[in-house]
């Protein structure tokens, strides 16, 4: 499928050409750089100065050719970040709102109203007023209500934002089941690395309107480029590892990464898919050029320096530990441990460290 | 208390043509106010303006204004009576004044509300396929009926109340266009005080119904 977006703003001006067979397109960037403002207009909901949109070689909106599809007819499905249920109607006529528009494609066959209600797990939800619903729910809710629509594309504007961080985790994989479950592309625009990270295929790396990098998750987003539309603390790399065993006594589980070393990661009882994804901030690995005695954390791992890179007083530090991982220190450590590409180091990371996704 | 025929006249005649008056205003004022709170369109302020004057003009100019509009002597009001329409001093002229000084009220009231909706309801409803008429009915009106229910309780209430403009345009005719108002100033002129009463009576519980059932109205809408 092929995005094409050229489209100018008062504020803001986006020339972007996707061509995405990835199932989740991220567009990332800080608060204000026109992330909504890019989905408003895929969508129909903004009206744009001049440009061009166009969807799977369908045009959306073309300003040379006058052509400006109705909302009603781009057949998009749309998570907002509030949600924004109807709040008069039932959770059960939210969700099917939108389910008389007429099916096309394979996908939708695979969308019947048991299925989706399945796979969010709110069917126990149907006859509740979206009043009584949490946040979590609510969100649920809204998912399901988009899927239902049988849209050929979905875009979501920040669906986690407005939750609480414990709430966000515990909603992230069923975003994942929805990617997998459902063949329906998606648009997910956040400024979150992890949800990037978890869900994407690939990121489209935006501020102020302009694309900076685009990419694969795992690369882009330690780019130089995209570090500097990031906020500070979103540093971080995440990983798929696939998990040993759990030992309550001593507060950990062991996992193995895709290379075949293991870590130990915080303790939580055998989950029941093998493959789980963890992640760790930049800020949180300590860098050793020799391997540390009497030490409390749990992770030691022997490594190579893949390179060394200033973003302004900040240096990252990419290192090949069975996985590559990103390491922010400061430009003095560089000097002090003599880093540079080639150099052989130990990752030092706490258990804890590690937060199971 | 038993009411004579007249004061029983007069109170139902007042309250079907204030009935008439508002049912008659009703989908014109929900129109407009939707336009006025979701659309932009040229000379929009001006429109604004002139619905409101007749809540800030003096009704008695209102009325002549009304009256040089729907006289014989003026085209429409010819117009009118060649096709058996008489608006001037008879019950369809109570219903227009009624009509033309409630509706600013009626509108903004609707208008508010309105502007109360979250448009992203409305924009998510869109891209979910639903037709402009279907968010409307479905999503817009719905969310708003309070405010809706209310400006129609003030519109009404208002319509009662009605002197200056009616009084120009339908006289004050007893039997044919003399509502509660109208009849108000008629004792009171001629010294029936007593009978002046018995209707200053129905019309502070009137009122107050009205007044009360629109503000618990808007008061629960607030808390949604």
């Amino acid at each position: 499928m092929l995005l094409r977006c050229r489209i100018s703003l008062a504020t803001f001006e986006l020339d972007i050409d996707v061509r995405f067979d990835a199932r989740v397109t991220a567009i990332f960037g800080p608060s204000g750089s026109g992330k909504t403002t890019l989905l408003d207009a895929i969508a129909g909901l903004r009206e744009i100065a001049s440009g061009e949109i166009e969807i799977g070689g369908k045009t959306l909106f073309s300003s040379v050719r006058k052509i400006n599809l109705a909302p009603q007819r781009r057949n998009l499905g749309y998570v907002p970040q509030e949600g924004a249920l109807f709040p008069h109607l039932s959770v059960r006529r939210n969700i099917l709102f939108g389910s008389g528009r007429v099916s096309r494609g394979a996908a939708a066959q695979s969308m019947s109203m048991e299925h989706v209600l399945e796979i969010l797990e709110i069917g126990h939800l149907l006859d509740r007023s979206v009043t009584e619903l949490s946040g979590g729910e609510s969100q649920r809710v809204a998912l399901a209500r988009a899927i239902l629509s049988r849209p050929q594309l979905l875009l979501f504007d920040e669906p986690l934002a407005a939750l609480d961080i414990g709430l966000k985790e515990k909603i992230l994989p069923y975003l994942a089941r929805v990617r997998d479950e459902f063949a329906i592309p998606m648009i997910y625009v956040t400024h979150n690395v992890t949800e990037v990270l978890t869900l994407a295929d690939w990121v489209l790396v935006i501020r102020s309107g302009r694309l900076m990098a685009q990419g694969l998750p795992s690369e882009t987003l330690t780019s130089s480029r995209a570090i500097r539309a990031m906020p500070e603390e979103e540093l971080e790399n995440v990983f798929t590892v696939e998990f040993i065993e759990a030992d309550k006594a001593s507060g950990r589980s062991r996992a193995r990464l895709s290379s075949g070393d293991e870590i130990f990661v915080p303790y939580v009882p055998t989950p029941a898919q093998r493959n789980i994804q963890v992640r760790v901030r930049a800020d949180d690995i300590l860098i050793a050029t020799q391997r540390p005695e009497g030490i409390s954390a749990a992770n030691i791992l022997p490594g190579t320096v893949r390179n060394v890179e200033m973003i302004e007083d900040q240096s990252l530090v990419r290192v090949h530990a069975g996985e590559i991982f990103c390491v922010r220190v400061t430009a003095g450590a560089i000097t002090r441990l003599a880093l540079h590409e080639g150099s052989a180091v130990f990752l030092i990371i706490k258990t804890r460290s590690f937060q199971l996704l | 208390m038993i009411l004579s025929f007249d004061t029983w006249q007069i109170t139902l005649f007042s309250l079907a043509v204030g009935l008439a008056s508002t049912v008659l205003i009703l989908p014109f004022g929900i129109t407009l106010a939707w336009l006025f709170a979701r659309k932009e369109w040229p000379l929009k302020s001006v429109v604004e303006t002139i619905v409101l004057l007749p809540l800030v003009m003096p009704p008695v100019s209102t009325g002549l204004i009304l009256l040089k509009i729907f006289g014989r002597r003026s085209p429409l009001g010819q117009w009118l009576y060649n096709r058996g329409f008489e608006i001037v001093f008879n019950w369809k002229g109570v219903l227009i004044a009624m009509a033309v000084m409630s509706f600013p009220l009626l509108v903004r009231s609707v208008r508010t509300s309105f502007g109360e909706v979250n448009p992203r309801l409305e924009q998510i409803a869109a891209t979910l396929g639903a037709s402009p008429l279907k968010i409307f009915f479905v999503v817009t009106v719905p969310l708003a009926y309070k405010g809706i229910v209310a400006g129609a309780l003030l519109a009404f209430s208002r319509a009662l109340g009605e002197f200056g403009a009616t009084i120009l345009l339908a006289g004050n005719i007893p039997g044919r266009t003399q509502t509660l108002s109208l009849a108000i100033y008629n004792f009171v002129q001629v010294g029936k005080d007593p009978e002046a009463f018995v209707l200053l009576g129905i019309t502070v519980v009137l009122a107050f119904l009205f007044v009360w059932t629109s503000e618990w109205l808007l008061r629960t809408e607030k808390k949604v």
